[in-house]
């Protein structure tokens, strides 16, 4: 098997917190699975402890004085004979020089495209750009996360775009793996920033409180994340209008320790998001799914891929539907029996077409048939 | 450049070089001129003679497009189109592609074709692949075709296709360099070649034509299906084989995705012609679906979804192959 130098720049600088995310972890899962070294290419931020998990990357620090893209153009003229495979994240102007500097000096180099997008993004680039649009032709592979995205690109772009969704790098989960659904409660769970727009918090909430007087059982919400001033006043408003309810909805706070937040997702069997905005399936879908949880989520771009066409998961797919969502969140919450089996049937789904290392082996695959189409042409 | 207009001569200047355009003809040639306009200054009519409104037409041109980088190309065209207008009574059919209805070389052309005959049309064709579809073959006496718009072998040889024989097709660049695949076509046509502007005019004759046909959208179209079906019959007994878990070479489903990866590619080139738009990510989920029960052999996982998840593209995709196709 080919073993490739491979290096990641991001559009721009890296932060601690990223290193944990898809655009550092999937070139992390693919180094791991077919790479001879891997190059985080970035100007820095701070520190990088959670480099520590990350056994074998390397940090390159670009320098201070230039521009973060600047600086990453530079480099790339300087070191394109050590880079195989180039990772970049995001369809953005900033790359618009740099593909194709490297792409002069490697054209035997492989350059994959992660688009991290959502519709409403890819329908506003500036296509026309010839710039932005040779920048996108260079690319050799690009990939994007959401099954719906999918479909729209291909009628856009006329052009090659495969489905890698956001995933799972198992080994940075070891906690996954004596997850019982015995042990778990009823517990509604929803991780992200509680307040901001995207996250559409509000109508969780209030869907939580319609579905109330209908649930079999008592259940409990729990919110995990920062939140922001408004959703705070919100939240202590919600309270007041609903005394009974005020006991069974817990806001925690933001939770860095992963474990305590793993100690959450092990004991919930529902996890809920109510996003307006995301493109792929957001990073705690996947950790949610991997503890188990049945999810329940608006209609984004990657719902349909989340939940298998509702097979282990339920879609409300109106934004601002209260009454839609607390119907599903009703109808989930008291079917026992399905929530049983669904633990098993989500964590299979979830290790089958969401796990980076499988995904990365896939990725491997498409390189080889890039290079089976240039031995033949 | 400009334009020189004078009594018996308009030309282009450009620094020291010239270009004449058209000259002022001698008494004894005006019986050339079958069209009811008098050519040149007549002793016993009075009314405005095509010479005359040849140079307004020319001076019109520059005051319109002077700054325009075709500008040269336009008076070349001019000059092109006289002696075809001119050749007989019959109403002409000239159809411009890459110039909007609207521009002032359009504005130019036009009224000098009503000048000349009333029934004589300018037909400006908006800048998409289906303007050549809606027109008839051979309906044009000229044929217009800004190559820098759409430098697109296939959509020339459209172009000629509309031509009348005997008709021309003016192909007009400012670029320095043909796409290669005109090259062998346009060494068949007469150049004229001023400052940055370059005009090929090719006569369509028979040979024009057949080459035409061999190399136009609709050879294209055909090749390209045939292309497709081949590779969907190569695929099928792959994939049946695949799916029934036969002994196979441990490259068949790479080899099966790269036959994939061709027809996804294949059917892109001729996207804007399919009757489903769905058909290319049908053959990339199919190629996903190959891979993905690849991933799990070389990773020895269970196969149960992987090989569910393939059957089903598979029907998918060759039900919709056949529907297009046969």
């Amino acid at each position: 098997m080919n073993r490739y130098k491979m290096c990641m720049i991001p559009a721009l600088p890296l932060e601690n917190v990223q290193l944990m995310k898809d655009r550092v972890v999937f070139p992390y899962a693919c180094f791991r699975a077919f790479g001879e070294s891997l190059r985080l290419v970035t100007k820095s931020t701070g520190n990088y402890p959670y480099l520590s998990y990350l056994e074998g990357a390397q940090l390159v620090t670009l320098p201070e004085e230039q521009p973060h893209m600047e600086a990453a153009v530079h480099y790339v003229s300087e070191h394109a004979d050590e880079i195989d495979l180039l990772f970049l994240f995001g369809a953005r102007g900033e790359y618009m020089e740099l593909a194709p500097t490297y792409k002069a000096l490697r054209p035997d180099g492989i350059l994959y495209l992660k688009l991290d997008a959502n519709i409403d993004w890819m329908s506003a680039l500036p296509l026309f750009h010839k710039p932005f649009a040779d920048f996108l032709q260079s690319c050799d592979i690009i990939s994007c996360e959401s099954r719906l995205l999918q479909t729209l690109l291909y009628k856009k772009w006329q052009r090659p775009v495969e489905y890698i969704p956001n995933g799972v790098y198992y080994p940075l989960y070891p906690a996954t793996d004596d997850v019982r659904y015995e042990e778990k409660e009823n517990i509604i769970l929803t991780v992200g920033r509680l307040g901001d727009v995207q996250k559409n918090s509000l109508l969780l909430l209030y869907a939580y409180a319609l579905a109330f007087p209908n649930l079999k059982e008592s259940w409990e919400l729990v919110m995990v994340g920062s939140i922001t001033p408004e959703f705070q006043a919100d939240y202590e408003d919600f309270c007041k209008r609903f005394p009974p309810l005020a006991p069974h909805v817990r806001l925690t706070g933001n939770i860095a320790d992963k474990q305590e937040l793993y100690r959450y997702y092990k004991k919930a069997k529902v996890f809920a998001l109510s996003s307006c905005g995301e493109g792929g399936s957001p990073n705690v879908f996947s950790e949610a799914a991997v503890f188990g949880c049945s999810v329940i989520t608006t209609g984004v771009d990657a719902a349909a891929d989340m939940t298998d066409n509702g097979r282990v998961g339920r879609i409300s797919p109106d934004l601002e539907d209260f009454d839609g969502y607390a119907k599903e969140l009703t109808a989930l919450c008291n079917d026992a029996d399905y929530l049983a089996r669904n633990f098993h049937e989500m964590r299979t789904y979830i290790k089958e077409y969401f796990d980076y290392e499988r995904l990365a082996d896939r990725l491997r695959m498409l390189i080889e048939l890039q290079a089976l189409k240039r031995r033949s042409s | 450049m400009i334009t020189k207009i004078t009594d018996t001569c308009i030309s282009l200047e450009d620094g020291t070089e010239t270009f004449t355009l058209l000259e002022k003809p001698v008494f004894p040639h005006f019986h050339d001129n079958v069209t009811k306009r008098p050519y040149i200054s007549s002793y016993y009519e009075a009314g405005e003679s095509i010479w005359a409104y040849c140079q307004a037409s020319l001076e019109t041109l520059a005051d319109l497009c002077h700054d325009d980088p075709c500008f040269g190309c336009y008076a070349m065209i001019f000059r092109r189109l006289f002696p075809l207008l001119l050749s007989s009574g019959q109403a002409k059919n000239v159809i411009s592609y890459g110039l909007p209805a609207d521009h002032g070389a359009c504005q130019v052309f036009q009224n000098f074709m009503s000048f000349l005959q009333e029934g004589n049309a300018l037909t400006a064709l908006p800048q998409s692949i289906f303007s050549f579809v809606s027109l008839n073959a051979h309906t044009g006496h000229a044929f217009l075709y800004y190559l820098d718009a759409f430098p697109s072998p296939a959509a020339v040889c459209d172009a000629i296709c509309k031509v009348k024989p005997g008709g021309i097709l003016i192909l007009y660049t400012i670029k320095e360099t043909l796409p290669a695949e005109l090259t062998a076509l346009c060494a068949r046509a007469e150049k004229d070649s001023f400052s940055a502007c370059t005009l090929y005019t090719l006569t369509v004759n028979e040979a024009i034509m057949e080459y035409a046909h061999e190399n136009g959208t609709e050879a294209f179209l055909l090749c390209r299906s045939a292309e497709i079906t081949k590779r969907a019959n190569d695929l099928q007994p792959l994939l049946q084989a695949l799916l029934a878990g036969a002994a196979l070479p441990d490259d068949a489903r790479l080899i099966a995705a790269a036959i994939l990866q061709q027809t996804e590619e294949i059917l892109l080139s001729v996207y804007d012609f399919l009757e489903n738009d769905e058909l290319p990510i049908r053959a990339n989920n199919l190629k996903e679906a190959i891979l993905n029960y690849s991933v799990g052999i070389n990773g020895s996982y269970d196969l149960t979804a992987y090989l569910e998840k393939l059957t089903q593209a598979s029907e998918t995709f060759f039900t919709a192959i056949q529907k297009e196709f046969s």
